[in-house]
């Protein structure tokens, strides 16, 4: 059976919609910069992806003044989603029907409100109103009850692809008769606890990151909430979509807990695991939308990947280089960034990068590019513990 | 899919399984602590001294799991929160060296994801590995998942399990949101006590889940859940959920329920018991191991102890003579996620 696309919303650091999003790539603009928000030592000296609006501006525009106990992970979930669903116009009784699964991801939920957290974990306070708030599920609850949603619910936490595997489990809950849509996605906002994490781990660059290029310094921390809504052949026929979702694939790298292995087990394996599922050879793919953090790690273990599994690279590039790490949300990010190209039939380049990895970016896409065609493109994203996830999107 | 082995570390005596044979340890007070197994042969002791709780109680549960299988096609865990006691401590470092230099061992660890990491890297395994989140409905999420995998022909047999821990980053802080006793109370009264709030405790349950088996414990027939129902939404829910399964109430023969003593929820448990199955037997286990997102878990694991034909001597809350072929097992977590799985012999 089919499963198509038929909407998305997002807000990133390069747009506080998808039409934004998609403007700021053809127009090879990155959202990367000092971080105007983020309360930290760190937000002058680090390059961050940060979403251009402060909380209270976006909590204003979802009319949400009035609601308690909100964070800035939530509030860029409640706007992504409800850009999805208008996109796909769903009726209200098709997203509260038992029918319709919520799958989302984060990894830092609600501690994006590092200090506040400090304080109701340490009774400092009487008790804030962001008590029920610091959960991953968090903000998956809130939207499932104010929306009234009666279907599964779930919220995944793969560390940096929780997204890829909302997606996963939508297409395969899908599959199997379990729901006829799915609303997939996830929400991700910068916390200092996170800055703190990955400062420790020495791969937070201090410049605007370069994915795969030689002199490559580490990741820029970013934020963003990204929705799309999977439906059925049968409940869609009649509605415009963007694509199918075709296959995907999840392993463990068995390696490390924050570094990938040397000959790319995991990153192999859930590639040609999407690929087996989609029942695709890998020179059918026209475009990888890589994971590519821009750590020395990750990206020269990647590329060992995609010659692992291809002959012939297809070209790639990291869309990381325009909004940064997105850690939880970056899946689902970067899945709608690879539907405007599958529906527009343009390549986004990879910024930053003037020294590409010799011997392993023969293929990496460099300036933007219209009219290439295409009909198949895989997206990829791996984890802290391991977890790897590759997925296969179609023109439908 | 049958449930071929399990494990569990809880605040009972389930490692050795003594707690089957009547070895209850009595808790007071809000803090339900697990007993923890002696890990040394178990887990390398320079790995052992870094673990935070949570990983080295999933390890326990699940690595002697896996080295009990020839192969391992997938590891699905639930877990609300991971590593909660790294989590603070990891917090506790930004604020009191103020953004300083500091280590990343407890930033990794906290991570929820870090246990099934973990138990891949431990066991060399590189198939399908998850956690699911979701509060309290992680541990159906992972059923769920793992019909899934068992549907697509993709494994033969999984690793899942749970694990929760007490930190005192989840108890403060459910502390100041109303969740525990303020009275005391002892896990012998707790259902009884017609008060606010519940106490909380821990653990990790493991189980070997597998496609097709001759000899099991028990089988798991469906899982279903929902958020913010109604009493009638979720009365409607159990009874769909045997019709699709092509089962009435009758054939039902005990529940096992997540009673925690909350006089606030347990209304649900005996709202759906009083109109659906007044004549069942129940069961409870909320009253020896503590409350805690992922407990269903362990409700599952009395429930495939109970289908297992083993003798055991836990009490029901009430008697029924009917024998125990089918269970069905149900939770909610604060009246707002409810889950329910459906057991059999």
């Amino acid at each position: 059976m089919n499963i198509y696309i038929t909407g998305f919303g997002c807000v990133s650091p390069i747009g506080l919609n998808a039409d934004e999003n998609r403007k700021s790539l053809q127009a090879s603009e990155d959202g990367l910069g000092k971080s105007v928000y983020l309360q930290s030592r760190y937000a002058s000296l680090k390059n961050f992806g940060e979403v251009k609006a402060d909380t209270e501006t976006l909590r204003k525009e979802l009319k949400f003044e009035n609601l308690q106990g909100l964070t800035r992970t939530d509030i860029l979930a409640f706007k992504a989603f409800k850009e999805a669903i208008e996109n796909a116009h769903l009726l209200a009784e098709e997203i509260s029907s038992r029918d319709t699964a919520f799958i989302s991801a984060s990894t830092v939920g609600g501690m994006c409100l590092t200090d506040e957290l400090y304080n109701d974990a340490n009774f400092l306070s009487s008790g804030s109103e962001y008590i029920r708030s610091y959960n991953c599920a968090a903000h998956t609850l809130q939207i499932a009850m104010f929306y009234g949603m009666k279907g599964f619910t779930n919220t995944i936490n793969t560390a940096c692809s929780s997204s890829s595997n909302a997606i996963m489990m939508g297409m395969r809950l899908i599959r199997q008769g379990r729901a006829k849509r799915a609303i997939v996605g996830g929400a991700e906002s910068i916390a200092k606890y996170t800055v703190n994490g990955f400062n420790s781990l020495q791969i937070l660059s201090n410049s605007k990151c370069k994915p795969f290029d030689e002199t490559r310094d580490g990741l820029n921390l970013g934020e963003a909430a990204a929705y799309l809504v999977l439906e059925a052949e049968d409940v869609c026929m009649n509605k415009p979509n963007y694509g199918r979702i075709i296959g995907a694939g999840n392993s463990n790298d068995a390696f490390h807990a924050s570094s990938l292995s040397d000959n790319a087990v995991g990153v192999t394996k859930c590639m040609e695991l999407a690929l087996e599922d989609a029942n695709i050879k890998p020179e059918s793919i026209d475009y990888i939308n890589a994971h590519g953090t821009a750590t020395p790690n990750n990206d020269l273990i990647e590329a060992i990947g995609f010659k692992n599994v291809f002959s012939k690279v297809p070209p790639f590039s990291s869309t990381k280089s325009y909004t940064g790490h997105t850690l939880g949300a970056s899946g689902a990010l970067e899945a709608i960034f690879c539907l405007f190209s599958l529906n527009h039939n343009e390549l986004y380049p990879n910024l930053q990068t003037t020294n590409p990895i010799p011997g392993y970016c023969d293929s990496i896409v460099k300036q933007f590019t219209r009219n290439v065609e295409m009909n198949y493109i895989m997206s990829n994203a791996y984890g802290f513990g391991g977890n790897c996830t590759s997925l296969i999107f179609a023109k439908s | 899919m049958y449930i071929t082995s399990l494990k569990a570390i809880s605040p009972q005596s389930t490692y050795d399984e003594s707690f089957f044979s009547g070895n209850i340890t009595v808790h007071s007070g809000n803090k339900y602590k697990a007993l923890e197994p002696n890990y040394t042969g178990l887990i390398n002791p320079n790995l052992l001294r870094r673990m935070g709780k949570s990983i080295r109680m999933g390890i326990g549960a699940g690595f002697q799991l896996i080295q009990g299988e020839e192969n391992i096609d997938g590891i699905i865990l639930g877990s609300s929160e991971g590593g909660l006691e790294d989590c603070i401590k990891f917090l506790n470092q930004i604020v009191t060296y103020n953004e300083g230099t500091l280590t990343p061992t407890n930033f990794v660890q906290s991570t929820p994801n870090a246990l099934a990491g973990n138990l891949a890297l431990m066991s060399q395994n590189t198939c399908y590995n998850i956690t699911h989140v979701h509060k309290g409905q992680a541990f159906e999420n992972s059923l769920l998942d793992a019909f899934l995998l068992f549907g697509e022909g993709k494994a033969k047999t999984i690793l899942l399990g749970n694990v929760e821990e007490i930190s005192d980053y989840n108890f403060n802080i459910e502390t100041s949101a109303g969740q525990f006793k303020v009275e005391e109370t002892t896990s012998e009264n707790l259902l009884s006590s017609s008060t606010k709030g519940t106490v909380c405790g821990e653990g990790s349950t493991m189980f070997i889940l597998k496609a097709n088996a001759t000899e099991y414990f028990a089988k798991i027939l469906d899982v279903d859940q929902i958020s913010y129902p109604t009493e009638n939404e979720i009365q409607s829910l159990i009874r769909k959920f045997l019709e699709k399964n092509n089962l009435t109430p009758n054939d039902i023969d005990a529940l096992v329920l997540g009673y925690n003593g909350d006089s606030r929820t347990d209304f649900w448990y005996t709202n759906v018991a009083n109109t659906i199955f007044p004549q069942q037997a129940i069961y409870s286990y909320k009253n020896y191991v503590g409350e805690y997102p992922t407990a269903i878990a362990f409700g599952t694991y009395l429930a495939a102890y109970l289908l297992s034909g083993k003798s055991i001597s836990i009490l029901p809350l009430k008697h029924s003579s009917k024998p125990i072929k089918r269970i069905l097992v149900y939770n909610h977590s604060n009246g707002i996620q409810h889950g329910v799985i459906l057991m059999s012999a």
